[in-house]
């Protein structure tokens, strides 16, 4: 399903293949590094060589292995604070969008909310009282952006529940839950897999942040931890920058920009109803929040409106 | 839009009570010593006497709820107590801040803005031509940086490399200028942080405006325009733009949030002195206080430029205008 959904579009295929081979490189790190990244293995401050193709970081660390085992506490960060993104956006999303009365406002405030507060000095606050290790990031990254995939699956869950078959399970007495689960849920899960892979790529961003703002776990150095030595230990005076800097900031936005990719195209082959009207408005309401943003934006890029309703702003 | 306006000011009221709510909460019910987590790790330095001070300052002692009513009550006034690491009230050190992330937000915001705008609307005048999908191309990749690494590599560049500007700071230290000149010495300071800050945020300005404009190039009141024999310039500037707007003043509000929070790690980056920047010192010194303070002060300008925006609102939008005229009419 993921294949035949990725298959017709060149720019997802791009990311799927640079996802595929940052992946390999996190998966296969222990034999594909040259040596272990926390061992003393050079001189300090190498420049590139046969020996280190990166050259060496202020303690004599091999740049090359830290990038390839950086890969995995990245990519580990960006997927399982997506995956608690997911799991409450979904709740929120299929409770606000079902329960039309209090329960589905209160949500929809509560949505509101965590859209408006500035949601990377609040990961910073949580994250300097929990200390710093990578579950308390994945936590905090995890408990603060689940609001844009909940409003996008809010807006499908709105037009499910007005579908023949749940009308149907209603009439023949089905509970709430029930009806949630069994009838709602399969309807928005391919939705909620394209909001994954776009949270994704949202949330390894705001780690390398957190990370560079020196909230990173020093034991596991992600991409953001490399920059934040990089930055800490003044690389930019021995001329260090040019194989300790711009390297880690390559492979951040190479994944970053692979997950992004990925996701514009199965939110578009998966979810053809996103290309009508209907979702413009909640497609705009949606933006802004950061990178998980990137998205929407994405998308709409290669869905050329010749018309579309007249720009009426969302007041009530 | 009596509604409208109500229903905003109670969405802004609730996040910041949210806000100061947390920032109540979070030393309370972490595990380790809360005065520790309420007044910074110094407190293991302070004298006795300035313990039982700061104990019934605190009132660690008191129920819950005198303490919370207490807390918003300082809050309210202005008290956001001591920094016992900086030894300075911490109202003073924000107040030493705070226009410096003003300078620097704001600057890169309406800039960002404007360029955002304008491309995105010129993009989708020439849709589907080499320019367009160059823009696209561009800006789907400048989406992906991470806006602090764009800073490091500005820094490493412009001020190491080249030396064309200062590598940190807003002013230059040691020397007092006066005048133009003062005025020269801030500016060069502020142009690669505010560089970096457009660097990440006009891609989504450009993409929502360009998506805007092909949206409003398509309607009948266009057609009507050409028809009419308006040169096409004036038909893009004077008819679709101001339409185009209004979407991109909902991204804008909604992004502001995201430049407050990309302002802190440049702010970083750059070691310019604004509430940003204090925030990465307070998790260096582990200075609790002062991250919750700068916590509060950064959602107290995201919720002000949000009104700001609401309220210019009616000045692109007729309809909207109309509609507030009537409701205040009414009242």
């Amino acid at each position: 399903m993921l294949w035949r959904a990725v298959r017709r579009s060149p720019l997802g295929l791009l990311g799927l293949t640079l996802l595929t081979l940052i992946v390999v490189m996190a998966v296969g790190a222990s034999w594909i590094a040259p040596y272990n990244p926390t061992q003393t293995v050079g001189k300090p401050l190498e420049a590139p060589s046969a020996a280190h193709w990166l050259g060496t970081n202020d303690i004599g660390q091999d740049i090359l292995s830290e990038l390839i085992f950086g890969a995995r506490i990245s990519l580990l960060i960006g997927v399982l604070s997506a995956a608690i993104a997911l799991v409450i956006g979904t709740g929120v999303g299929l409770m606000a969008g079902y329960f039309r009365g209090l329960v589905g406002a209160l949500l929809m405030r509560l949505v509101d909310v965590v859209l408006v507060i500035p949601f990377l000095p609040l990961m910073v606050l949580l994250a300097a009282y929990l200390g710093q290790n990578i579950w308390n990031l994945i936590a905090v990254i995890g408990l603060l952006i689940w609001a844009r995939p909940a409003r996008v699956i809010r807006s499908q869950v709105l037009s499910l529940a007005e579908r023949d078959y749940v009308l149907a399970a209603r009439a023949v007495g089905a509970r709430d839950g029930h009806i949630l689960i069994r009838h709602v849920l399969p309807g928005v899960f391919s939705l909620a897999l394209a909001q994954f892979v776009l949270a994704t790529s949202g949330s390894i961003l705001l780690e390398a942040a957190l990370s560079f703002l020196g909230l990173g776990d020093p034991t596991q150095k992600s991409w953001g931890t490399i920059l934040y030595y990089a930055q800490a230990r003044n690389a930019f005076l021995s001329g260090a920058w040019r194989w300790w800097v711009i390297p880690p900031g390559i492979m951040i936005t190479l994944s970053v920009l692979g997950f992004a990719l990925l996701g514009f195209a199965l939110e578009e082959a998966l979810n053809p109803r996103l290309k009508g009207r209907g979702a413009t408005a909640e497609w705009r309401a949606s933006q802004g929040h950061g990178s998980p943003g990137l998205g929407g934006r994405l998308k709409r890029l290669f869905t050329h409106p010749t018309s579309q309703p007249g720009s009426a702003p969302d007041v009530g | 839009m009596a509604h409208f306006i109500t229903g905003k000011i109670g969405q802004y009221a609730l996040v910041l009570w949210v806000a100061v709510t947390l920032n109540f909460f979070l030393p309370r019910l972490m595990p380790g010593n809360p005065l520790a987590l309420l007044a910074g790790e110094e407190v293991g330095l302070l004298t006795p006497q300035q313990r039982t001070e700061l104990l019934a300052q605190v009132g660690l002692d008191q129920p819950l709820p005198v303490q919370y009513t207490r807390y918003v009550q300082n809050i309210a006034t202005g008290n956001f107590g001591y920094s016992y690491q900086k030894n300075k009230p911490i109202t003073t050190i924000l107040a030493e801040r705070l226009p410096w992330t003003l300078l620097l937000t704001g600057t890169g915001l309406i800039i960002s803005t404007l360029i955002g705008v304008t491309l995105g609307a010129l993009a989708a005048w020439k849709r589907g031509e080499s320019g367009d999908v160059g823009l696209l191309g561009l800006f789907i990749f400048l989406e992906s940086l991470p806006a602090f690494w764009v800073g490091m590599l500005l820094v490493a560049l412009f001020a190491v490399q080249w030396r064309v500007f200062p590598t940190f700071g807003a002013v230059t230290p040691w020397v007092t200028y006066t005048g133009w000149d003062r005025v020269m010495d801030i500016a060069r300071h502020l142009a690669l942080p505010v560089t970096t800050l457009i660097i990440v945020s006009v891609p989504g300005t450009f993409l929502v405006a360009r998506y805007a404009m092909l949206g409003v190039l398509g309607e009948e009141f266009i057609v009507v325009a050409r028809a009419k024999g308006l040169r096409e310039r004036q038909v893009l500037f004077r008819h679709a733009l101001r339409n185009a707007l209004l979407p991109v003043a909902t991204v804008f509000t909604l992004n502001l949030a995201f430049a407050f929070g990309g302002a802190t790690v440049i702010e970083t980056v750059f070691s310019y002195p604004g509430v940003g920047r204090l925030i990465y010192e307070a998790v260096l010194n582990r200075d609790y206080p002062v991250l919750q303070a700068a916590f509060l002060m950064i959602t107290v300008l995201v919720i002000l430029a949000n009104i700001v925006t609401d309220l210019l609102y009616p000045l692109l939008d007729p309809r909207v205008r109309h509609a507030y005229t009537q409701a205040i009419g009414g009242a």
